[in-house]
């Protein structure tokens, strides 16, 4: 028992100095380009200025929401092609494809994985 | 002073005690081990007392009429067998693993009234299993359950098979009224809509299946498209997959008036 606060601030603390981000991106950067390519205009974003958009879900936590879109199952592989091409996964979706390209998809999936 | 100072500590020990003992996740949850004696003991008699409070007040109907009796019958078999079982039939194999154990109704029809039968089949008892029926029965269909209710102890289980034979369902539809978002935010807990999403105003799981549904009522779309408005979100509710046929979101069967009430309330999340 005595070991357990040691070592729980012992993992807080290893978080610090991470190195592997989700797909390898560069959340810092993902963080800017969610604003470059207009998530913001239709989505609430933590941390990314201006984002109050109501126009989709909110993407709060969304690392941990089960679905994309309500459609497709979340992974971080599937959040970038989402990102890249969501009409592929529901020709319905009101979210158009902004050409973002896949090392940028991976940024913005690093960033939004990061913000759980 | 000093006793004063004693009873603190004790009461901080205690405390510390009961965190640690959830926190720590001493507690045993799970259904294959019955509670205590003493704890066994005082759960029942806890949920007894509020089912006898709760329904001190509700005016029972007459329960009299055969036809009733027979309605009740037919809900019974489609609705309460399963678990509750029936004279000489057995509760289905999921529900011999639930604990506490769904009562034997012939002994409830002896022991409890029919103002506690009704309340308990309507607003059913919470970490217990039982459901509440309310969502999805009218008062007089729930009533006619109790008349049934009433006659159960009667029968052989050889003249329950017979009754049982030659039962038919009636079901009644819900009369729609205006919108009440206050019936709503109630409609949500009994619809499993906090089991996917996060609901403001609505104690749940917020586990993230769905999207949160904060400022819903300003949002622009609701799915596949579909322009955020009153009438949409009640199609949407009712039939998911008619509006999206790839949507992860099921059909719960809503009923009109259940989805026009549920709309009203996400329409004032903004």
């Amino acid at each position: 028992m005595k070991l357990v606060l040691p070592v729980v601030v012992l993992f807080a603390l290893s978080g610090c100095g991470e190195e592997h981000t989700t797909l390898g991106g560069d959340p810092e950067r993902g963080q800017l380009l969610l604003r470059q390519y207009g998530c913001s205009s239709c989505h609430h974003i933590p941390g990314v200025a201006g984002a109050r958009g109501n126009v989709g879900p909110p993407l709060a936590g969304v690392a941990r929401r089960a679905y994309l879109g309500g459609v497709l199952p979340n992974t971080p592989e599937n959040m970038a092609r989402w990102i890249r091409g969501p009409q592929r996964f529901d020709p319905r979706t009101p979210m158009p494809d902004m050409q973002v390209t896949e090392p940028h998809a991976r940024d913005m999936v690093a960033y939004l994985y990061r913000e759980r | 002073m000093r006793t004063l100072i004693v009873l603190l500590e004790i009461a901080i020990g205690a405390l510390v005690a009961g965190a640690a003992f959830i926190f720590m996740g001493l507690y045993d949850v799970s259904a294959t081990q019955q509670h205590l004696a003493p704890t066994f003991h005082l759960l029942q008699t806890g949920l007894r007392q509020s089912v006898k409070h709760h329904s001190s007040d509700i005016a029972v109907p007459p329960l009299d009429d055969p036809a009733l009796i027979a309605r009740g019958l037919a809900h019974f078999r489609s609705h309460c067998v399963q678990c509750h079982g029936a004279p000489g039939i057995a509760p289905q194999p999921f529900a011999l693993g639930l604990r506490p154990q769904p009562a034997n109704l012939v002994h409830s029809a002896r022991e409890w009234s029919p103002a506690e039968l009704f309340w308990t089949v309507k607003h059913g008892i919470k970490m217990t299993g039982m459901p509440a029926w309310r969502f999805r029965m009218m008062d007089d269909d729930i009533w006619s359950v109790v008349a049934f209710l009433r006659t159960l102890p009667t029968y052989t289980p050889e003249q329950y098979r017979t009754l049982e034979a030659r039962a038919h369902e009636h079901r009644h539809a819900p009369p729609a009224g205006a919108p009440d978002p206050e019936r709503g935010k109630l409609a949500l807990t009994q619809y499993a809509c906090t089991t996917c999403h996060a609901i403001p105003g609505v104690v749940g799981p917020d586990a993230p299946v769905g999207p949160p549904l904060e400022n819903i009522g300003t949002r622009e779309f609701i799915s596949g498209g579909l322009a955020n408005t009153p009438q949409n979100m009640v199609r949407w509710l009712r039939a998911p997959q008619a509006v999206n046929p790839l949507t992860a979101m099921p059909d719960l069967g809503v009923s009109e008036h259940d989805a026009a009430d549920i709309a009203a309330y996400l329409e004032t999340l903004k």
